[in-house]
């Protein structure tokens, strides 16, 4: 139990309940909260800003305002994919250091919306510290699939979670 | 949120979904989750948004998501008409509870109502303070003793319904003295308008302190009215014992503690007005009810301004420049570019006409007139100058000027730190003057005017001039400048806007603490201006500043750097073109450089200092841009000129924001984002990446 307190030490499962959007990379299976969710837009043109990390895509003018977008993809440590008619950039709200923001982030593509229960959600195993897992709220079994919980919050606003797409190799 | 906004968000969302604009409806439909409605609404709202959601990502959720949503926006909109209908009934209890309470509960009851008389108390506040200089020169002018007293009865009326004590108390009584003034039986002396001017003072600190109570934090130390309560009640009961300043003198100047300055200039001040005469004339002029006439007119000429959000106004702005790009956008489609039909043709000039003009409109909301700076001037002056003992008189000319709000407020502390300047430097004491010949009293002259499309704001004082020789002895102390550097009168000048640079003799206590004019140059740098001065021994000195208008808005040059699109700001580009054979060459030790009207500039590449793949590396073929930051002259290699464009500059947001070489973005034409450079850090930063590049090389090897 000492391994989960590490990987969710604020959240019950109680708490980390509720609707999520999910969302793949590749073959992989991902939710974030629907409440961080401000809408999903197609794959747009992007502009790239120079002296960034490669997955900050660059911005895109959401109705007037400038957004950064960023790859998930990318973010995770995983190979980079052309960008089809089923990309999407999900815009959120993540809160940092200067209170809200929103960022988009570009994924494979967005399937459904999930109802999750306590006792879908699985604390983040144990991965004897060979991987990063604090960009994580936990793994859900929907249909006996396996769907990543991502505490999106953390995963936009820190730099280093390469580690992250050892999860899913 | 109130019902009638939530009632229009529900509307909204209806709509929006059966347009089938599926992002909109989600955007709105969070609104209504995030809106503090009752639990089993939000829940309700929040499942809808999430229907929504999946209706945008997944197509064989049409059918589905469209009954669910308009069962579900039914039931929504009963459930909030059944909150409504009970809440009438609720809210009497509270009503009587909250005239029990403190200051502090008021605070937290309606803060919005509390925000209101915070930005109202300060108009008021500002009124009073311009009435009283007035009142200074003529102190019986009824119609502004009208307007002083107006103020601080609407501060008292509103300071007592929110249970603000102190600012009620104050107010009520400084309301007593102007009434008394208005009605003839009281004379504003200087005394008298020092008190009040310390009144309101005392109301703006305390304004000041529920402000920061407002936003959660703590205030400090509390005030206390009283010592100025007991004065002026002193002057109240003083007055009916017998008129005029007589009574009332002693007594002040016993309460308050006068500075050696103050007592020597106040006589002077009261031996210049004919007293009684003035009693007089107000008896005369003012039998009372044409005031009050005035007094509704006022206040219907309120009326015609209403107080906005400034994030409402930036955000109206955002959606016109979105409609100014749709619109711009439909014009310039092929389809309906190349039309034959003149009624489309007509309508389609009226659309752009009607486009133009709206974005013209919501441009002009962010501009307010200067002259609310103007104001704080006149207060400033009458202070510095005594305290200095000094005599001066502020000008004003250009009062309605326009300008960017932003800009106004960043202006402040410079133009208010020019002017303490030209008072404390400047001007002369009073004998000198006379001894050169000049009026006993200075004057400063605060101009405000639009050139093109920029504002100039001039600050001129009659004193007695830069001192060249004095600038320049400093500068060769301080080592700024050699022993045998020959420099022109404005290189001169300009010479006190160094860091550190200061003439006066003496550290003062209105000027000479080190906040010196460097912090001036750099604020008005920052607002992207220029300031200049003008000065001539014995006759004065003139501080020129040009402004932009807006700090929103700037003229831009868009050009391509292979796939990309950037902005330089016109202001820093001095002319482009195609180089010819050999005029470009290679310096030892100091990279490539480019012979341009006899002078030797350096080359940066733009492709290599931001990291894009160009069209092409070889500069004869790429387009050459003579640019200038900061003095320092260089010239931009880029691919292609696209346009001038007039672009409304937007943050990057805070992920972003501190990246090299970017100031921000802008929305082009065509609805995307370009980059608008910051050629300072590109210029500065150009070294170091070459010195990167070779570095990494040499490891390579």
């Amino acid at each position: 139990m000492s391994t989960a307190a590490l990987a969710a030490p604020t959240r019950t499962k109680e708490e980390r309940s509720g609707k999520y959007l999910a969302f793949h990379l590749g073959p992989e299976e991902f939710g974030i909260q629907v409440l961080k969710v401000r809408e999903i837009m197609g794959i747009q043109e992007i502009t790239a800003v120079p002296h960034t990390p490669p997955h900050t895509k660059g911005v895109i003018n959401l109705r007037g305002k400038v957004i950064p977008v960023v790859d998930l993809r990318l973010k995770f440590g995983m190979p980079e994919a052309e960008y089809s008619q089923r990309t999407c950039i999900i815009v959120t709200e993540v809160e940092g250091d200067g209170g809200a923001m929103m960022i988009g982030a570009v994924v494979d593509g967005v399937s459904e919306v999930l109802n999750l229960s306590p006792a879908d959600i699985e604390d983040t195993p144990d991965f004897r510290g060979e991987v990063a897992t604090t960009g994580l709220l936990g793994m859900a079994k929907v249909k006996g699939k396996v769907k990543i919980l991502l505490d999106i919050d953390h995963v936009m606003t820190h730099q280093d979670l390469k580690d992250l797409g050892q999860i899913l190799s | 949120m109130n019902p009638s906004e939530v009632e229009a968000l529900l509307e909204k969302a209806a709509t929006q979904f059966m347009l089938g604009e599926n992002a909109e409806t989600i955007s709105t439909l969070k609104l209504l989750s995030d809106a503090m409605l009752p639990a089993e609404a939000t829940a309700l709202a929040v499942e809808l948004h999430q229907v929504a959601l999946v209706r945008a990502s997944v197509e064989w959720a049409d059918e589905a998501s469209r009954q669910r949503m308009e069962r579900g926006l039914d039931r929504l909109r009963q459930m909030l008409g059944a909150s409504e209908a009970s809440s009438p009934a609720g809210n009497e209890p509270t009503a009587k509870v909250a005239v029990a309470a403190t200051t502090s509960s008021a605070l937290n009851q309606d803060p919005e109502l509390v925000g209101d008389f915070i930005l109202e108390a300060r108009e008021h506040l500002q009124t009073v303070e311009a009435g009283l200089l007035v009142l200074e020169k003529e102190p019986a002018n009824p119609e502004t003793l009208n307007a002083v007293f107006r103020s601080f009865h609407t501060i008292k009326g509103l300071a007592g319904f929110l249970e603000f004590a102190k600012i009620q108390a104050l107010a009520h009584e400084v309301e007593t003295i102007l009434d008394l003034a208005r009605t003839g039986q009281l004379v504003m002396t200087p005394n008298l308008i020092d008190l009040t001017l310390e009144s309101s003072d005392f109301v703006g600190k305390e304004v000041e302190r529920i402000e920061t109570m407002l936003h959660g934090q703590n205030p400090g130390q509390e005030l206390d009215p009283e010592a100025l309560l007991v004065r002026v009640r002193a002057v109240i009961a003083g007055d009916h014992s017998a008129p005029a300043p007589k009574v009332e003198e002693p007594k002040l100047s016993a309460a308050i503690p006068l500075e050696p300055v103050r007592e020597a200039t106040v006589p002077e001040v009261i031996v210049e007005t004919p007293v009684p005469k003035v009693v007089e004339e107000v008896t005369a002029a003012a039998p009372g009810e044409p005031s009050d006439v005035k007094n509704k007119k006022a206040v219907a000429t309120d009326t015609h301004a209403i107080r906005v959000d400034t994030a409402k106004l930036d955000y109206l702005l955002n959606m016109v420049g979105e409609m100014v790009i749709a619109e711009s956008m439909v014009r310039l489609d092929p389809e309906l570019s190349g039309t034959k039909n003149t009624r489309l043709q007509r309508n389609l000039n009226q659309l752009r006409r009607v486009t133009e003009e709206v974005q013209k409109v919501a441009m002009a909301t962010r501009l307010i007139p200067v002259g609310t700076l103007f104001q704080r001037v006149n207060r400033l002056v009458r202070d510095t100058s005594r305290k200095a003992g000094k005599m001066a008189e502020v000008e004003l000319v250009g009062e309605d000027t326009q300008l960017d709000k932003t800009i106004i407020e960043e202006l402040t502390d410079p133009i208010m730190h020019m002017v303490r300047n030209s008072i404390d430097h400047g001007i002369e004491a009073p004998a000198d003057r006379v001894k050169a010949g000049k009026p006993q009293s200075g004057r400063v002259q605060l101009k405000a005017y639009r050139q093109a499309d920029h504002i100039q704001i001039e600050i001129v004082d009659d004193g007695r001039g830069l001192n060249k020789e004095k600038i320049l002895a400093k500068a060769r102390e301080r080592g700024l400048i050699g022993e045998a550097v020959h420099l022109t009168d404005s290189e001169i000048f300009q010479l006190i806007f160094e860091p550190g640079f200061s003439t006066a003799e003496k550290v003062t206590d209105i000027s000479g603490r080190g906040v010196g004019m460097d912090v001036v140059k750099k604020q008005i740098q920052k607002l992207r201006g220029k300031i200049d001065i003008q000065s001539t021994p014995g006759a004065g000195t003139t501080f020129f500043l040009k402004l932009p208008l807006t700090l929103a808005i700037v003229e831009g040059l868009v050009v391509g750097v292979g796939r990309e699109r950037y902005i330089l700001p016109i202001f820093s580009v001095h002319e482009m073109f195609r180089p010819a054979e050999g005029q470009v060459s290679t310096v030892q030790g100091r990279g490539e450089m480019v012979m341009v009207r006899n002078q030797l500039l350096p080359l940066i590449r733009l492709y290599r200092s931001l990291g894009v793949r160009p069209r092409n590396e070889d500069a004869s073929q790429s387009l050459l841009i003579v640019a200038e930051t900061e003095g320092k002259r260089f010239v931009l290699m880029v691919d292609e000129f696209i346009g001038k464009q007039e672009v409304v500059i937007k943050s990057l947001g805070s992920s972003l924001k501190n990246t090299t070489g970017i100031a921000g973005g802008a929305i082009l034409g065509d609805g995307r984002v370009g980059l608008i450079l910051d050629l300072e850090a590109i210029y500065t930063e150009r070294g170091l990446k070459a010195q990167i590049i070779k570095e990494s090389l040499l490891t390579a090897c």
